[in-house]
């Protein structure tokens, strides 16, 4: 049988398909739908230092194949996931990566702290790029300098690997991808949503509560597709892609492009089981096409 | 919680709302009242998201559910060209139900458009306590209401409302129900779906009237568990204001509970 393990860096998983954070809350609303266990990792929800309201409704809305979200990084905060969300995940037997958020160069540091020692933390994810809150990362995930600043500073505190989720509202994103390889980072991923807007031309409104949100879904893959490739070429840390991952053949473009591991995010409320087919069907890929594991595709499409 | 339901009926029933029969055992077996369905529409990529939409009855003997819709855009559009023996993909029950307690007797239903599906589901359920139940329907005219008097238990007393008069009291399904108040009406106890205006004009009145009351409301949903944060309503306990969630906390609510 295919093996479907695979390393990034220091990182192992059982499989290269995760979830992407903000799209599966801490695991237990699914876990009555598909086994937690089975998949690589679940990137949590977007965690900041205190509780966060999150931004006014309306908050999501459809666009074509894909949708517009703003959520303002509404979580329970550090001590809630730490008391209640961590635990039931760690039951689950889920490999968890918690994705963090912050205001301030100290929240980050003080998450990266305060989560990378706990048992069932697989791995940290920063968050620099979330388009819907002020701060919220988007500051440092936008100028090379800021950003590498802070990679620096937390990777001197953060004994486990560390994920850097970059931008997409960048005019280039090698230059970011390059900034965080050499400031430490172990891991990057990519996609985060694109910025965008919708306006409801009958109350001549903007349609969202905070007008603007960010972008995912299919709508968004060819961009995602094409930024793996170019950060597969400027950088040698392994990659995580996602962007409109709904099934095999869309993660079989990441891989290709240059990704290590995938993870599907608004595919997920389309359809549930969508990460557990997409598993399975890895699997009779690599069986089909004869290959031992993924890394023979990994970025198979470079000229 | 997934299931693919069979389609065993579709029929128009007002210019722009649809009447569907479907049959899942398991779904069948376990919706209450309140409750609703997340349906996928179709198996492209437009329309994205699913689609909410309450559970307007069911019949677990028979392992069959109805849905009631009315046309708004792309997606309603697509599920009213459904045939007889499609397949469709449900996500449900979700959300948390009305309660019944059992202490009120006369209840009343107050619903305006569509809001009419979970409240019928709702009044067989009240009815088999041996309840009272007196519905009140609005709709903006005649073509737009549904034949409410064939979907609703006959044992059921039904007041209509049309804005522009074509049918019953002429006016906002409010005012009527102001008028069975100024008559001598006595509600026990309240449930109410609607549009949003609507909503917010009765829990408004009910600052003086202080009945129980429950309201169903509607966001716009992502994944309809919990999971994306999408679907908040701002809700107030003892004080304190807080992001509830439509699809988990709701889609029913207390009338207090809501933060306008
Ligand atoms: C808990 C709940 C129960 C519902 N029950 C019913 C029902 O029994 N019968 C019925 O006809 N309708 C019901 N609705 C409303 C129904 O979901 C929308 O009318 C439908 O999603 C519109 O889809 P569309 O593609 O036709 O419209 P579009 O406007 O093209 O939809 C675009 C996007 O906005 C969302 N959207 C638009 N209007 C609403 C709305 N009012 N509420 C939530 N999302 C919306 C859609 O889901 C979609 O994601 C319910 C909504 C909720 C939240
Ligand atoms: C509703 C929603 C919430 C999200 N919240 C977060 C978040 O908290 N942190 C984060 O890094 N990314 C967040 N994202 C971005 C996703 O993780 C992912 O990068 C993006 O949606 C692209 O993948 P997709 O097209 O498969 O959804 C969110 C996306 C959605 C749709
Ligand atoms: S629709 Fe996702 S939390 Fe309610």
């Amino acid at each position: 049988m295919a093996n479907l393990e695979v390393e990034l860096g220091a990182l192992k998983l059982k499989n290269p398909v995760l979830a992407a954070s903000g799209t599966f809350g801490f695991g237990e609303e699914y876990s009555s739908l598909i086994d937690l266990e089975k998949l690589g990792a679940i990137m949590v929800k977007g965690l900041t230092l205190k509780p966060r309201q999150g931004n006014p409704a309306p908050r999501i809305t459809e666009t074509p194949a894909g949708m517009l979200n703003a959520i303002g990084l509404q979580n329970p905060g550090l001590d809630a996931f730490l008391s209640r969300e961590l635990p039931r995940l760690i039951d689950s037997h889920a490999a968890v990566i918690v994705n963090i958020a912050g205001d301030t160069e100290e929240d980050y540091i003080t998450l990266a702290r305060e989560l990378s020692g706990v048992p069932g933390i697989v791995a940290l994810e920063l968050n620099l790029s979330c388009p819907n809150v002020k701060q919220g990362g988007i500051l440092f995930g936008t100028s090379k300098m800021i950003m590498g600043r802070l990679i620096t500073k937390v990777r001197g505190i953060c004994p486990i690997p560390l994920i850097v989720k970059l931008s997409p509202n960048v005019t280039d994103i090698t230059e970011l991808a390059h900034a965080a390889e050499e400031s430490g980072a172990d891991i990057i991923s990519l996609i985060n949503t694109l910025k965008g807007m919708v306006i409801d031309i009958k109350s001549k409104r903007p349609l969202l509560g905070n007008i603007t949100g960010g972008l995912s879904g299919p709508a968004i893959r060819p961009v995602a597709v094409r930024m793996v490739y170019d950060v597969y070429r400027s950088v040698k840390i392994p990659l995580i892609g996602m962007g409109g991952i709904m099934n095999l053949d869309d993660a079989l473009q990441f891989f290709m492009a240059g990704a290590r591991a995938v993870a599907v995010g608004a595919g997920n409320f389309v359809d549930p089981c969508a990460m557990p087919r997409l598993i399975d069907d890895l699997r009779s890929y690599l069986e089909k096409e004869g290959l031992q594991s993924v890394d023979e595709i990994v970025g198979s499409a470079q000229i | 919680m997934l299931s693919k339901a069979r389609v065993l009926e579709i029929r128009k029933v007002s210019s722009n709302c649809y009447f569907l029969l479907l049959e899942e055992a398991r779904i069948a077996r376990e919706s209450l009242p309140g409750q609703f369905l997340h349906i996928r529409i179709g198996e492209s990529l437009t329309p994205f998201l699913r689609r909410p939409f309450s559970i307007a009855g069911t019949s677990p003997e028979n392992g069959t559910l109805k849905i009631l819709f009315q046309v708004m855009g792309e997606g309603t559009r697509i599920l009213s060209m459904v045939q007889k023996e499609d397949r469709l993909d449900c996500l449900g029950p979700l959300g948390s139900g009305f309660s019944t307690q059992k202490a009120h007797n006369t209840s009343v239903l107050l619903a305006g458009g569509i809001g009419a599906a979970p409240l019928m589901f709702l009044s067989e359920a009240l009815l088999r306590e041996q309840k009272k139940v007196i519905f009140y329907y609005g709709a903006s005219s005649l073509e737009q209401i549904i034949p409410v008097r064939s979907f609703f238990p006959s044992e059921a007393e039904v007041y209509l409302a049309t804005e522009d008069g074509s049918a019953g009291y002429r006016g906002f399904v409010t005012e009527a129900f102001q008028e069975g108040l100024n008559n001598g009406l006595k509600p026990a106890e309240i449930f109410a779906c609607g549009p949003k205006p609507m909503l917010q004009k009765l829990a408004e009145k009910n600052r003086d009237w202080k009945f129980p009351m429950q309201i169903s409301l509607e966001e716009r949903m992502a994944c309809g568990i919990g999971a994306c944060q999408g679907c908040a309503v701002t809700v107030q306990e003892k004080g304190e204001t807080r992001c509830g969630l439509v699809c988990r906390d709701g889609p029913v609510f207390n009338w207090d509970e809501v933060v306008w």
